[in-house]
């Protein structure tokens, strides 16, 4: 490390350096479509039931994660994300919430039985983009 | 001796650092708890580059398993082996075994560090690991792969199977994007990520380890903070009580469950 950034280091009591680009949304991720693409695939739908089932969630992620009001999604499949509606003017997840391990049980369903193929990835997007509002991602 | 498999697959996800600094970290616990226990790193690249990160001369080689302890090479109390003929060995298990490192509630930690390229010796490993370690990259194409690698975890036999993103350039949006499509994916599975840092080729070209050339390095307190998340995966499979130092990251070791038992729940 070059002497004028330890020095810098020092002064603010850190050890390290960790980048930050405030600007960042993770609604951008819609922009890459590799992510929908495997969010198609049905061995990665199953491994998020597993991930989701279990007891212990990681501290950074907030209780209530899991949940993706189902009445959230109003964009249209292959319509562009978009601009994420600030946390505070979201509703509550309502009581007939859907969890992630029903939303991707239904994947696991099939093609058939997942028309809302679409609105699922937003809904997983503007989650991130929540996460990272909040500053928690 | 509980065994953690360190393998990727793909390369250059910086598995072989991890590997030596899970082994490091892991070292330190131990020393720290005052535990008479003691950790074996192993390697079984043929083209081995594990010396380097233990501030090792390029021209040192490591001996084989079993080898007389006058000829044992130890770089910070851990013993350094290497088998590169694993891959044809059709004896390795056994020899494994017979060597006490296959028991998961042993003093002793096995760490294996596998190529990327010697998929089926390291599936062999893994069914018999406590802690699959899989390093991936926050590219395309690792993330490409995350498919077949849960599909090939659900059936692997490892204990538990801990993900570590390795290299990652937040600077780059491409790889913050994909780190946390991997998170969101990965959940409790995803233990760790290690930071991009050029303090760790510096350090090697320093023949030096990276704690002493850069303690303040970032992706030395990320390799540590994997360290102690594994640390808490092997407390958990020995059935004792959890560190204090690795209370801290336990959540993220002991959430993970063997798929197999959480899908049946």
């Amino acid at each position: 490390m070059r002497a004028d950034a330890r020095s810098l280091l020092d002064r603010l009591g850190k050890n390290d350096f960790s980048y930050k680009e405030f600007a960042d949304r993770f609604s951008d991720l819609e922009l890459w479509p590799l992510f929908e693409a495997l969010l198609k695939d049905p061995r990665l739908f199953q491994q998020e039931v597993v991930a989701t089932t279990h007891a212990d969630m990681p501290a950074d992620l907030p209780a209530a994660a899991p949940v993706i009001p189902a009445t959230a999604t109003p964009t249209l499949a292959g319509a562009r994300p978009a601009e994420p509606t600030p946390p505070a003017e979201r509703a509550p997840a309502p009581s007939g919430a859907e969890t992630l391990a029903d939303l991707f049980s239904r994947y696991e369903a099939g093609a058939g039985g997942s028309t809302r193929h679409g609105d699922d990835v937003r809904a997983m997007l503007r989650r991130l983009s929540e996460l990272d509002a909040r500053g928690e991602l | 001796m509980p065994m953690i498999v360190c393998h990727s697959p793909k390369g250059g996800a910086g598995t072989t650092f991890l590997a030596a600094h899970i082994a490091l970290g892991l070292s330190e616990m131990e020393a720290g708890q005052g535990t008479a226990g003691d950790v074996t790193l192993l390697t079984l690249s043929p083209y081995d580059s594990m010396p380097l990160h233990f501030g090792l001369q390029p021209a040192q080689r490591l001996p084989a398993l079993g080898t007389p302890a006058d000829a044992a090479v130890l770089a910070a109390g851990i013993g350094l082996y290497s088998e590169p003929d694993a891959a044809q060995d059709a004896r390795l298990i056994d020899m494994l075994a017979d060597e006490g490192f296959l028991t998961p509630t042993g003093e002793r930690v096995l760490i294996v560090d596998v190529p990327a390229g010697d998929r089926l010796v390291a599936r062999r490993l893994i069914r018999h690991a406590t802690v699959h370690v899989c390093p991936l990259t926050a590219s395309p194409d690792c993330v490409a792969l995350l498919p077949q690698v849960l599909e090939d975890t659900e059936t692997s036999g490892a204990g538990e199977t801990a993900f570590v993103i390795g290299r990652l350039d937040e600077t780059k949006r491409l790889a913050r994007h994909v780190a946390a499509f991997s998170r969101e994916i990965l959940g409790s599975r995803l233990v760790a990520k290690i930071r991009q840092d050029q303090s760790v080729p510096e350090a090697i070209a320093m023949l030096q380890v990276l704690s002493r050339y850069a303690p303040s390095s970032a992706a030395l307190a990320d390799a540590q903070a994997a360290a102690q998340a594994i640390g808490a995966m092997i407390a958990s499979a020995r059935g004792g009580e959890e560190t204090p130092a690795a209370e801290e990251t336990a959540s993220p070791g002991a959430a993970l469950a063997k798929p197999s038992t959480s899908r049946a729940a």
